[in-house]
């Protein structure tokens, strides 16, 4: 049952290990000091000026749509290719998801001109993801959004430390709103995780206060004596982070731009070897691979039969291999939303193919993958007649 | 315990200790490399549904979590109500309008018994009502068996808000088994602890089912099934959430479960100790009876103030004369600023009698006789 290449490796080293234990020894376990450490570095790292902590990235989705005023009634145009998760926040709200088109299978980034195309008086807000940690561009949906009164809200929770723009702008720093995960298989992951980032200190408040049940103090502040009771202003959430992996994320922060670095060199690596394969493309650009920071490396199939094919060959090779499926095209979107089409979201998510990405793979498995792949091309039935 | 400040508290009115035992599964769990909910969280589950009785487990990240898939569950909806105590933590309230549903507030019994009165369930019953919610305060078992006749008989479910069990005893059932769901809380204060998580356990397959697949997106398979090669696509159905527990908490909390009913016993022991010298004092009262100690969880201590409106005094002598921390269990849901502005109007006097009364003491299963008879010395001191 177990990989040779798995598609991520989550290398946990001793440290990291020691400051976990460190932080339960101390006895205190619910969000406090270590988690506003860790809020202040990320905030830092991803130069926003707010980072509160939260459950996850679904949940950083959610009270972002709450503090950027979505509701029932409301609209918000949300990019096609994503996790469902990026969609379901809009509905938690009331409000409804405009799925939108993507540039393509080449670049799996919501298409702006789409989105000016279904912007309607409903419209309160802009979503958009940074596929597989490649840069879209917010700093044009920003004008748009700016222009027109909209919330930008950037789902970074592939792109941690990527840059939106040739200046180095990091993704995560150009909405009114960013929502970054920690989940385990991220670049800076703690298992189940997520941050929000903002430069609105009202928004921040907002986010802040919804994560805790809207309560105006937190267990940590009534330990120290700070507050002796609550009040509860809001409906809001147990979406809170706490100090165990608070303290996780904190140990590897440190180390996430080598690993970032370590993924690109990967994306290269892969770029470099796996150029002129008959029947694979690659996505995006060699320029885009600088910006980007790499949560997984796509690549393109002819359609998608082949693309299966491809993937069931590769795991009998035992190199573990993803894909997203369309959003649209799920059971409970076509219940609610019915058949919509979105011809270039259909092609990527039919086409595409994530192969494993860390930032440990050894040069072994690099080679295992590499030369899994041309086997499993060469063994495509219908590679010679395509 | 952290030191929250230099001095203060020199008694917490919680404290959570990990053991040697606790921190070893962790570093294992992390050093695998796999934290995302995966094998250790499907044995937790396993552990977890014998030790209280119910048919199936499902972890989750937090008790507000488990009641929101709950009431999903049973099939809360906009324009329902369901039927919730306001003398417990607002989540039980909170999580009926995550389903745009209404929450309907019901009385406690009294200053004597902190639970809900099962009368005034009956009474607040409409055609609209889905669901109850019923809270075991302190971890002693509130009349689920009454109330569970009273839902079959009106063909409403019975949620149970078991945030202060595992470990308490209705009859020969343990509490969160009585229900359609129980639903369970892993917070740092809780009697079985791990920061934050909470556990579904309902005896109803479609429940677990349905709990199951609502906390991973609705998603028909998991990262785990995919990496052990069980899956390599899913669907997506029904609008589901990320409500997941990881591997790390699973890990401990499956260490943890193995030592709770010894924590248990020593809570049940501390509140005796307590009772014995507290009943004899003017100008409180305890709530609950001697005999239910031993069939409660032992969550925390809650005593009440015969003259309401005097805790703030109260807690401030513990506090600055004797480092003693103390906390308020609870303000009552329907008195808080956002459920006075949506649900104006509403009136529960025993509620609000309580809610101007209770002062929850400290209680922890390894606090010491000494660390106890300084509370109580203080408490006297106090009420002097």
């Amino acid at each position: 049952m177990s990989w040779r290449v798995p598609l991520a490796h989550i290398a946990i080293p001793e440290e990291d290990v020691q400051n976990v234990l460190d932080c339960l020894r101390s006895g205190w376990l619910t969000m406090g000091p270590r988690t506003g450490q860790f809020e202040g570095e990320f905030a830092d790292f991803v130069n926003s000026p707010h980072a509160v902590a939260v459950s996850s990235c679904t949940a950083a989705l959610h009270l972002s749509c709450i503090a950027a005023g979505l509701g029932p009634g409301d609209e918000a145009i949300v990019a096609g290719m994503s996790f469902v998760s990026t969609a379901n926040a809009v509905r938690y709200t009331g409000a409804t998801p405009v799925l939108c088109e993507i540039g393509g299978p080449q670049d799996m980034n919501i298409d702006v001109d789409d989105v000016v195309r279904r912007i309607t008086p409903k419209t309160k807000a802009i979503v958009a993801v940074h596929f597989c940690g490649y840069p879209a561009k917010v700093v044009e949906l920003r004008k748009i959004c700016d222009e027109r009164g909209l919330v930008l809200i950037e789902d970074a929770a592939q792109a941690v430390g990527a840059s939106v723009a040739a200046d180095g702008t990091r993704a995560g720093s150009v909405g009114d709103l960013a929502c970054f995960s920690l989940f385990s298989k991220n670049q800076l992951c703690v298992g189940e995780g997520g941050v929000v980032t903002t430069p609105s200190e009202e928004l921040a408040t907002k986010v802040r206060s919804l994560r805790s049940h809207a309560m105006t103090s937190v267990t940590w502040d009534r330990h120290r004596g700070y507050a002796e009771t609550y009040d509860i202003m809001d409906v809001g959430f147990n979406y809170r982070l706490d100090e165990p992996r608070a303290a996780l994320a904190l140990s590897r922060l440190p180390r996430l731009a080598a690993d970032i670095e370590s993924r690109r060199e990967l994306a290269r690596t892969y770029r470099r070897r796996l150029a002129g394969l008959d029947g694979l493309e690659l996505v995006w650009s060699d320029e885009d691979v600088e910006h980007a920071s790499h949560f997984a490396f796509p690549v393109v199939l002819a359609d998608e039969p082949t693309r299966d094919r491809f993937r069931e060959r590769l795991s009998d090779l035992g190199v573990q291999t993803t894909w997203y499926p369309a959003v649209h095209r799920f059971t409970d979107y076509v219940e609610n939303f019915g058949e919509l089409s979105l011809p270039n979201v259909e092609a990527a998510a039919q086409r595409h193919c994530a192969l494993p990405m860390s930032a440990h793979l050894s040069q072994e498995e690099i080679d295992i993958v590499v030369q899994s792949v041309e086997e499993a091309l060469a063994d495509l039935p219908d590679a010679a007649a395509a | 315990m952290a030191a929250a400040t230099e001095t203060f508290p020199e008694i917490p009115f919680f404290d959570l200790k990990v053991e040697q035992e606790d921190l070893d599964a962790v570093a294992e769990t992390l050093r695998s490399g796999w934290l995302t909910m995966g094998p250790r969280t499907a044995d937790f589950e396993k552990a977890f549904a014998d030790y209280v009785g119910t048919k199936h487990a499902v972890a989750v990240s937090s008790c507000t979590a488990a009641l929101h898939l709950a009431y999903l569950a049973a099939g809360v909806g906009p324009g329902d109500e369901v039927i919730v105590p306001a003398f417990t933590f607002a989540a039980t309230a909170a999580a009926v309008i995550y389903c745009g549903a209404t929450p309907v507030f019901a009385d406690i019994l009294g200053q004597h018994d902190l639970s809900i009165d099962p009368e005034d369930v009956e009474r607040k019953i409409t055609d609209r009502t889905k669901a109850v919610a019923a809270g075991h305060f302190a971890g002693y078992p509130a009349p689920v068996d009454v109330l569970k006749e009273l839902c079959d008989s009106k063909g409403i479910a019975l949620i149970e808000d078991a945030a202060h069990g595992p470990g308490g005893y209705l009859k020969d059932k343990q509490i969160g088994s009585y229900g359609l769901a129980g639903c369970f809380s892993f917070f740092s204060n809780k009697v079985l602890s791990v920061g934050e998580g909470g556990m579904l356990g309902t005896d109803d397959d479609d429940v677990a089912e349905l709990a199951n697949r609502l906390r991973c997106y609705g998603m028909t398979s998991g990262t785990w099934a995919r990496h052990s090669k069980t899956t390599t696509t899913y669907d997506v159905v029904g609008l589901g959430f990320n409500y997941k527990l990881d591997e790390p908490r699973s890990a401990m909390l499956m260490k943890r479960l193995a030592r709770l009913d010894r924590d248990i016993a020593r809570r049940r022991e501390l509140i005796m100790r307590y009772r014995t010298r507290l009943s004899k004092l003017d100008g409180l009262t305890l709530p609950f009876r001697d005999e239910d100690v031993a069939t409660g969880s032992g969550y925390v201590m809650p005593i009440m103030l015969s003259e309401p409106g005097k805790q703030g005094e109260f807690r401030a002598h513990l506090r600055d004369n004797h480092g003693i921390q103390t906390s308020i269990f609870y303000p009552a849901t329907h008195e808080f600023t956002a459920y006075r502005e949506r649900f104006p109007g509403v009136s529960l006097p025993r509620t609000e009698l309580a809610a101007r009364t209770e002062v929850t003491i400290p209680l922890y299963s390894h606090m010491t006789d000494d660390e106890q008879d300084r509370v109580m010395t203080a408490i006297e001191d106090a009420l002097r």
